[in-house]
């Protein structure tokens, strides 16, 4: 199981809060490794997030929500 | 849903599906380079070459200094030589610096060389307001740009027709403005519609320019419209549709060329139609697609033709002021209930 | 040697390149001489220290022993007067059917007619170094410069007659003549050409090739935002192209000193970065010496070259100006034609004699007039033509 966090973009606060602000694949999909999962949004940065491995995959966190850095964002099993 | 169904089903937001389209050609062809304000590093303020430096290089991706004669200009004199330049007017309403090297020569030196010289360059630039941007930069002015001749126009308006308009765009011989709304871009940093993310395949694959497409099927009216206001109409067919009403949704796609025939077909079909532009309203699309029914047949129509335009004031900055002069859902659905009498 | 060759010319003639050239004592003495007849009687010369500029450039020249070739000075003279006889006979046919009264929708060639008659230097002496493939950019007034880069004269005058036959199939007109297999294109706007020629400019460079670009605009155009971003993004970027700035004096009837601030064409250039010339006396052979370094520059992908000329305008803005405003010296005007001058000079020095000037006259008109029958005979496009091409 690869748990798939919330990259930390802003590296002098830690626990500074972002947003998922788009998923590009739904909760129970097949994704592949290096596939596009999502891109999120810290202050002005974004950045995307890549899958690590295969798998199915289940989304903790839905689109628009504001989340830590560093927290679980899906799972892929 | 197999594995390869579900991995077919790849989803890029509309930004993503363009420059998808762009790096494909690209690869495909080294004559094709992009050039505009802050494409490079900055990959375009609305996202519109994010990725392309990193992999093409400063050659291929050049930043311009904020000279719009002076670049389009040069991206015109270069597609005369044979090159397929990609340039970015940032903001549509920029157009007044450098309307002339748009409409008097990328379009004309075609037509006033009696065909002998060819401008294969895209044109593009982004579009439409709701995110409070003011007057100067939340224009969409498509029709102004139609009703000059010389240059086709596309206006994508989901990531699948996005990458297939611009790889066409990029493969057709004349000059080709490529026209984004900002809202359907799916940028992480604006209000997005929820279609501004969708399917795209992952080959190449061209989209015709002057073709319209059907973007739901319906009896009781059809709505005629483009760009992020296809997603508020369907937005409120699907509404409708929980009272019986059935809403066509035309999605026209190109202006020009512009798929008369289609309006046609559809409005013969419906008898009902409504325009929804998010350009200004008097002198411009909406007036045009009425006087194309009324040149065919204004028999066809059961009811007036009704229509949802920005009304001919500058487009204002707060936000109750914005909202009331755009064609927001709200006032999608009231003209579509007048239109079918509910 | 007899001493004819040092025979006081008109002042307005006046250039190191009339001088003829020696090397050795008699020709450091000649050339000295030369060179302060020159700076004392140039007429529209340039501040003191450009004159020791030029007087120590044109000093160093001779001493080098640099000749300019028979071949390539005749070369030039007879290109100029080619564009003449067209531009005359082009006049001539213009006015019919527009007399007694003028109505500028009547005869044979209708709409406007900007005639280049007086800037042959500028187009001989830049055309000069241009190859087919080198690309070129003209203004509403471009005959000149399309006959020298080597534009069918057939085919253009055909376009100016609005023939099917023509180079743009009658669509274009006489100010807007494209011939892609001499990269030729014009454009009627003030200034706009100028980015073209960076674009094409662009083109080349990124293939590596070593063609170049220019663009010929007037003394009006610096004024024009379209100058200033071309000036900026050739220079920016190195691009292989020559600006050519054709100082005729009037923007239309409005004079340079009325429109155009601290003038100085090579000065805004100079501004940008851009190294420049200014040639006095539309010397065809300063242009060509100046033209030829700046494309030499872009082809060794030195950048970009503004040269200006100050050269004269024999008719009016348009067949039809009445040049009321120019009535202070437009008695003046004949007597500088640039042509006349070099063909002076050239006998002078040995290289012509009335017979041949006359022959090379004869073969011009004959070529020109071939070239309006051709027009003439050509029918005119059908009407639904009107409807194609506007896309490829």
């Amino acid at each position: 199981m690869i748990e798939v966090r919330f990259p930390v973009l802003n590296e002098s606060e830690p626990d500074a809060e972002g947003v998922l602000a788009t998923w590009f694949v739904g909760d129970g999909e097949e994704v592949g490794e290096g596939q596009l999962l999502c891109e999120v949004q810290v202050e002005k940065s974004s950045e995307d997030v890549h899958s690590e491995g295969a798998g199915t995959i289940r989304l903790a966190v839905s689109e628009g929500e504001v989340v830590r850095q560093g927290e679980v964002i899906a799972r892929i099993e | 849903m197999t594995t390869a169904e579900r991995t077919r089903e790849r989803r890029l937001t509309t930004a993503r599906a363009m420059v998808e389209g762009i790096a494909q050609e690209m690869r495909r062809n080294e004559e094709v380079f992009v050039m505009g304000e802050d494409v490079g590093a900055y990959g375009g303020i609305f996202g519109t070459t994010t990725g392309l430096l990193d992999e093409f290089g400063p050659e291929r991706v050049m930043d311009t200094p904020i000279s719009e004669t002076g670049f389009i200009g040069a991206g015109v004199g270069a597609a005369i030589e044979g090159m397929r330049p990609i340039v970015e007017l940032m903001f549509v309403d920029f157009f007044g610096v450098c309307m002339d090297q748009i409409y008097n020569h990328m379009a004309k030196i075609h037509y006033e060389s009696g065909g002998n010289v060819k401008v294969p360059m895209v044109l593009m630039t982004s579009v439409g307001g709701g995110y409070s941007d003011g007057a100067q930069h939340s224009q969409c002015l498509w029709a102004t740009f139609a009703h000059l001749p010389g240059m086709k126009i596309v206006v994508p308006s989901n990531p699948r027709d996005a990458k297939g308009l611009m790889i066409s765009a990029i493969r057709d011989d004349n000059p080709v403005v490529y026209m984004t709304h900002k809202g359907i871009m799916g940028l992480a940093w604006m209000a997005k519609n929820a279609r501004s993310v969708g399917p795209v395949p992952e080959e190449e694959y061209e989209v015709p320019i002057g073709k319209a497409s059907v973007a739901r099927e319906g009896t009781d009216a059809t709505v005629v419209t483009l760009s992020l206001s296809v997603h508020h109409a369907l937005d409120v067919a699907e509404r409708l549709s929980g009272e019986g009403i059935e809403l066509e949704v035309l999605d026209l796609r190109s202006l020009v060329p512009l798929d008369r025939e289609a309006i046609l077909e559809s409005v013969g079909k419906t008898g009902r139609v409504l325009v929804v532009d998010e350009d200004y309203r008097s002198f411009g699309l909406s007036g045009e697609i009425a006087a194309t029914i009324a040149e065919e047949d204004p028999a066809m129509l059961k009811a007036p033709l009704a229509r949802v335009a920005v009304p001919d004031v500058p487009i204002p900055y707060a936000r109750p002021l914005e909202r009331a002069v755009l064609p927001t859902p709200e006032r999608i659905e009231e003209a579509a209930r007048g239109l079918v009498g509910a | 040697m007899s001493a004819t060759h040092l025979k006081p010319t008109p002042a307005n003639s006046l250039t190191p390149s009339t001088i003829p050239r020696e090397s050795g004592p008699q020709g450091i003495l000649r050339a000295t001489s030369s060179c302060r007849t020159f700076a004392a009687k140039a007429p529209s010369y340039p501040p003191l220290p450009s004159r020791i500029w030029l007087f120590v450039r044109q000093f160093v020249y001779y001493r080098k022993g640099g000749v300019m070739d028979t071949s390539t000075r005749l070369s030039l003279y007879r290109t100029m007067v080619r564009i003449r006889a067209f531009e005359e006979a082009i006049r001539r046919e213009y006015y019919v059917g527009k007399q007694p009264v003028f109505d500028i929708g009547a005869g044979p060639v209708p709409g406007e007619m900007h005639l280049a008659a007086g800037q042959e230097p500028v187009a001989a002496g830049l055309c000069a170094h241009l190859r087919p493939d080198d690309a070129l950019t003209g203004p509403h007034r471009p005959h000149h410069i399309a006959l020298a880069h080597g534009v069918d004269m057939k085919r253009m005058t055909a376009e100016i007659f609005g023939r099917e036959s023509g180079l743009c199939h009658g669509k274009g007109g006489h100010m807007h003549l494209f011939a892609p297999e001499v990269h030729f294109g014009c454009s009627g706007i003030i200034a706009e050409g100028m980015p073209t020629a960076c674009g094409q400019a662009l083109a080349f460079k990124k293939r590596g090739t070593d063609q170049v670009a220019a663009a010929v605009v007037g003394e009006g155009a610096v004024n024009q935002g379209g100058f200033h971003e071309s000036l900026n993004l050739a220079a920016l970027w190195k691009l292989p192209v020559i600006f050519v700035v054709e100082d005729n004096d009037w923007g239309i009837s409005v004079p340079r000193s009325a429109s155009t601030s601290n003038f100085s064409a090579t000065d805004r250039g100079r501004a940008y970065g851009i190294p420049g010339e200014r040639v006095e006396d539309n010397s065809v052979e300063g242009v060509y010496e100046a033209c030829g370094r700046a494309v030499q520059r872009a082809r060794r992908g030195e950048g970009p070259s503004l040269i200006e000329v100050h050269t004269l305008r024999l008719w009016g803005h348009f067949e039809g100006d009445a040049q009321g405003y120019r009535e202070s010296e437009l008695e003046d005007v004949p007597g500088r034609d640039p042509i006349p001058t070099y063909r002076r000079t050239l006998i002078e020095e040995g290289l012509l004699d009335e017979e041949e000037a006359q022959r090379i006259r004869a073969e011009a008109e004959e070529e020109v007039e071939a070239a309006i029958r051709f027009a003439k005979e050509s029918p005119e496009p059908a009407p639904d033509e009107a409807l194609e091409h506007v896309f490829a």
